[in-house]
């Protein structure tokens, strides 16, 4: 067999070859178990001893050349399917399955939480009937007191002293009765008050609760926790300031602002023009609920604090209706 | 409370400029919400909360801006009343229970001519939005906003002559209030009465028959106190409130009551003229004053200061408080009687640090070693919602309120009533709910209305029910599904029509990712089906009826929901995970497509088939499924996959023939099902 003419078939049939198939015909044929290489290889015991070794060069010559060809073609397979690849038109649209969203009040609730967890809180929640004294008397609100009038609540029809709980303070009851202190807890939860719906009014809301105690907390410390809960949410330049106010249940007590989120401070729509935007109320456990709850005030103090959900969903994302929350319409759910 | 600029500098000396003033009221409590110019002065609005009656008062601010400014109060004139003559036994004050009544004082003033305000006066209620009436009414209100004191003149001459009577009304005692309304009265409510009939509605509202009016010519002057309890509980049967209600049931200082009605009868002689002929008070209490222990440097740690006892003793001094060191770190300090809200040292503590100023208090960390309480249910329950919005799903927050008449046409009628609430603002709000369905398809109908084609909704939530004495509350959760969902694929567009199928994949893959896996949906009927786990019904999924959809005017379309009971749920929870080892050898894989009676329950089938081509059958699953025109009527097609496999070699098809044959036979044999 020539060697010269199997060199020249190669390149002639090499060109020919557009598929891998037959690209992989062409390297059997040539270098399979039966093929031309292996049939010129059988051919070196039957020369001449003196031409055995040039033969079994131009042998191995003729396999290499043949291997570089095949990688060759091979390569230009891949380069033109790349090419394929790239002539997919991105403008149409990608092919997933739609995620699915968690309502924004989920979503603040968690974020909260979780910034509280980090500080040492545990969360727990606590039901949403409850009674007049977990409510009212166990906080230190009496039944016949104008500062009830802020806490108007639905009760129910036929099951006596039972009522629909107006702010989740009273899982604090529920919480300092079971457990001793140290104890730092928040509460997140739906709270119910009878009152008009409107764009920021809703018969339903929720709240978060925390509270901490312990022997020595003071209210510094209650100044530091939220101060860092107002920095994690709002964004470090946030500012705070505690103004005193009255709740039956903490004393001192304090209302919380934070800078106006919208114009920094300077006064807006949204905040009144005052440049400050309520967001919590907060205060120094009363002595009157440890007593309440079987703790002695000489030995512990508490603060607690509360805020509406809500609320701040609507400063974080800018809502201006809070009926939106529980509409649930699809166009609103899906941007968050 | 409304307040001018002006009317606080008659009792305070102010060097701050009215934005200034505010700021500093504000963070001292007494929240500033609107500062208005209005004709020269300037208008405060200031929220008062609760606690703070004695800041109902011109006085009771400035006596605040005083302290916190650090100037004096200029005191009202208490120089004692001298009426001029008469005898006091000319009227009589009957109080039937001192208890409604703790002080009555009246004044008789004669000859006084009623006439238009003077400029000054009327001017200065208008600028805090009272109106004008004449001048004896318009003084009474300018003491009441300047003292705090509410007072009433009645028309002398127009009561049974010399006699005052406090006592509760009659039932059903009619009474023409001063607005020309009539009320009917009740024993709840307490009246001023001569001895035919009431008068006033006591600290609410006077009377028409008895008003002071321009034909007036002699008066009597009340100044009074009544109990805060019974004025809350008239206020709240007559259905209004007064400035004169809202202070009474805050609690009056009972020592302001004389200096104001000085101050009002010693008004009327210099502006309306006459003669006050005879003062005279009834049911004046003995006033205790307590006294409260201050310890320092309790008081700094409670708030984290270093507050030195002379500057607490001075900002409490200068709030109205007597103050005595007892000891090196104690105070003793005496409540004056305009602050009845103060009874423990955590309220002298909190005065102290509103002086001092809240914003001055540093902010520290707490060093505590709190308890952790785990919490695995609600973990749990954030594992639902992130897998379900992983599933697709979108979660609704919907009123745990609603309408009877939306349930009933939900539930069938041997279901316990639901909880009703006592006193709902409207119909939406008449019950508890005891179900998420309901809600969920009304959600699902909004959204059909804003053209949405596709909803897959979810709330997690609590839902109610119980008897007449006690209320159970439970964690459950729901998802409706209505629609179909597009998805633009190679092919071209796929619609997907929800179904029953929809709700079980998902609880499927719920399951699946808590590691239940013994659980079970069996048909209740041909629209409901129940879901059970480990033999426990934990909930229902169903395709709602017609009722409930013409309910909710949902037409056309299907809705698919469920609802299912976590609490139950969670106790088949498995989290924990054990490695099982890849198969070493590959698997030979067998379809057989088979036809069977529509109602063969297909599980039975699968289970049957599993037993018999134990243990080198793997796994039996459906592939497909047909019901149509191309089989039997009465008949269901369905394709199974069989996986063979062996742990220790490769099967061969010699192997594996005669086992599928032997699987495939229980089909034919106790299934009767026809090969395909």
């Amino acid at each position: 067999m020539d060697i010269n003419a199997v060199k020249t078939q190669i390149s002639q049939e090499i060109g020919n070859i557009i598929t891998p198939e037959k690209l992989e015909e062409f390297r059997v044929k040539y270098l399979g178990r039966k093929g031309v290489v292996t049939q010129l290889t059988g051919f070196i015991p039957s020369l001449p001893p003196e031409e055995r070794a040039s033969f079994g060069q131009q042998v191995n010559a003729l396999k290499n050349q043949i291997l570089s060809l095949i990688s060759e073609k091979q390569n230009s397979f891949t380069s033109n399917i790349e090419e394929r690849v790239e002539s997919t038109d991105m403008d149409f649209p990608g092919i997933a399955q739609e995620l699915g969203h968690l309502h924004p009040l989920t979503q603040v609730t968690s974020e909260i939480c979780d910034i509280f967890i980090r500080l040492g809180f545990s969360v727990v929640e606590g039901p949403e009937v409850e009674t007049e004294y977990n409510n009212f008397t166990g906080l230190n609100i009496p039944l016949e007191h104008p500062s009830r009038d802020v806490f108007d609540t639905f009760y129910l029809k036929t099951q006596e002293k039972l009522l629909l709980r107006s702010h989740t303070s009273p899982v604090q009851i529920r919480m300092m009765k079971a457990h001793k202190p140290p104890l730092a807890v928040v509460v997140p939860g739906r709270v119910y008050r009878p009152d008009a719906v409107d764009a920021s009014h809703s018969f339903m809301f929720h709240q978060i609760e925390g509270f901490m105690v312990a022997e020595e907390i003071k209210f510094s410390d209650l100044k530091g926790v939220l101060g860092a809960f107002a920095r994690a949410v709002f964004g470090e330049d946030i500012k705070m300031r505690f103004r005193p106010h009255f709740f039956p249940f903490t004393e001192p007590s304090a209302e919380v602002d934070i800078s106006c989120i919208i114009c920094k401070g300077k006064g807006c729509s949204v905040c009144g023009r005052k440049g400050w935007l309520e967001i919590l109320g907060s205060g120094m456990i009363h002595p009157n609920v440890f007593k309440h709850v079987g703790y002695d005030p000489k030995k512990y103090t508490g603060f607690a604090f509360g805020m509406g959900v809500e609320r701040i969903a609507m400063l974080k994302y800018g809502i201006n209706d809070i009926r939106l929350f529980f509409e649930n319409d699809l166009r609103f759910l899906k941007q968050f | 409370m409304k307040v001018t600029y002006n009317w606080l500098k008659d009792f305070v000396s102010i060097k701050l400029k009215p934005q200034a003033l505010a700021d500093k009221l504000t963070m001292a409590g007494l929240e500033v919400v609107s500062l208005e110019e209005k004709s020269g002065d300037w208008v405060f609005e200031i929220e008062i909360t609760s606690n703070r009656p004695d800041w109902l008062s011109v006085i009771g601010i400035a006596r605040e801006i005083a302290a916190i400014t650090g100037s004096k109060l200029k005191a009202p004139d208490k120089t004692p009343f001298k009426a001029q003559k008469g005898k006091l036994a000319d009227l009589k004050i009957e109080i039937h229970d001192k208890k409604d009544c703790y002080l009555y004082s009246a004044k008789i003033i004669e000859g006084v001519k009623v006439e238009a305000s003077p400029e000054w006066l009327r001017k200065r209620l208008e600028s805090i939005g009272c109106r004008s009436v004449n001048n004896i009414v318009d003084i009474t209100n300018y003491i009441l906003f300047t003292f705090g004191e509410p007072l009433h003149a009645f028309d002398l001459d127009k009561l049974a002559a010399g006699q005052i009577i406090v006592r509760r009304a009659k039932s059903n005692e009619k009474f023409s209030a001063i607005d020309g309304s009539e009320k009917t009265l009740n024993p709840e409510i307490l009246v001023i009465a001569d001895k035919n009939k009431a008068l006033a509605a006591a600290g609410i509202m006077g009377g028409k028959d008895s008003e002071v009016g321009f034909a007036t010519r002699n008066i009597l002057l009340e100044a009074a106190v009544f109990n805060p309890i019974v004025m809350r509980r008239g206020r709240q049967k007559l259905g209004f409130s007064t400035e004169s209600s809202y202070r009474f049931e805050r609690g009056i200082d009972i020592e302001i009551v004389e200096p104001a009605s000085i101050a009002a009868a010693a008004l009327i002689q210099e502006i309306a003229g006459g003669n006050c002929r005879l003062a005279k008070s009834s049911g004046i209490p003995k006033l205790k004053k307590k006294s409260i222990a201050l310890d320092i440097s309790r008081m700094n740690s409670v708030l984290g200061t270093d507050i030195s006892l002379l500057e607490a003793k001075r900002d409490l001094g200068n709030l109205g408080f007597q103050v005595k060191q007892k000891a090196a770190h104690n105070l003793s300090v005496t409540i004056p009687s305009h602050r009845a809200d103060v009874n423990l040292e955590v309220d002298l503590i909190e005065e102290v640090a509103r002086i001092f100023g809240y914003d001055r208090i540093p902010q520290s960390l707490p060093c505590v070693r709190t308890q952790v309480l785990l919490n695995p249910q609600r973990d749990f329950i954030d594992l639902v919602r992130q897998t379900l919005v992983g599933l697709g799903l979108n979660e609704a927050i919907t009123y745990t309120l609603t309408d009877k008449s939306l349930l009933e046409s939900f539930i069938g009628p041997d279901e316990p009533p639901a909880i009703e609430i006592l006193n709902p603002l409207s119909q939406d709000q008449e019950i508890l709910r005891p179900h998420l369905i309901p809600s969920l398809a009304r959600c699902i109908a909004y959204n059909l209305n804003q053209k949405e084609e596709y909803i897959n909704i979810f709330e997690i939530s609590h839902v109610f029910s119980g008897d007449k004495a006690s209320v159970k509350e439970g964690t459950f959760l729901g998802i409706g599904l209505c629609g179909s969902r597009a998805m633009l694929m190679r092919q071209g567009l796929v619609r997907d029509e929800v179904s029953l199928l929809h709700l079980k994949g998902i609880l499927e893959s719920l399951f699946m990712r808590v590691g239940i896996k013994d659980y079970a949906f069996s048909a209740i009927n041909a629209q409901a089906t129940a879901i059970s786990i480990g033999k426990e019904p934990v909930g229902l999924m169903l395709k709602l009826r017609k009722a409930a959809l013409d309910r909710l005017q949902i037409k056309n379309k299907d809705v698919f929901a469920l609802e299912l009971s976590l609490e139950k749920m969670f106790k088949h929870v498995n989290l924990d995970k054990t490695f099982q080892g890849l198969p070493r050898y590959p698997a030979i894989v067998r379809d057989t497509s088979i036809i069977v009676r529509e109602g063969t329950a297909v599980k039975e089938l699968l289970a049957a088939m599993q037993e018999k081509g134990q243990p080198l059958l793997r796994q039996a699953r459906i592939v497909d499924y047909y019901q149509g025109q191309q089989i039997p009527p009465g008949t269901k097609s369905i394709t199974i996959s069989c996986l063979y496999r062996s742990d220790d070699k490769t099967l061969t098809e010699a192997e594996i023939n005669p086992l599928h044959s032997a699987v495939c036979r229980v089909l034919t044999e106790r299934f009767s099902a026809k090969m395909r």
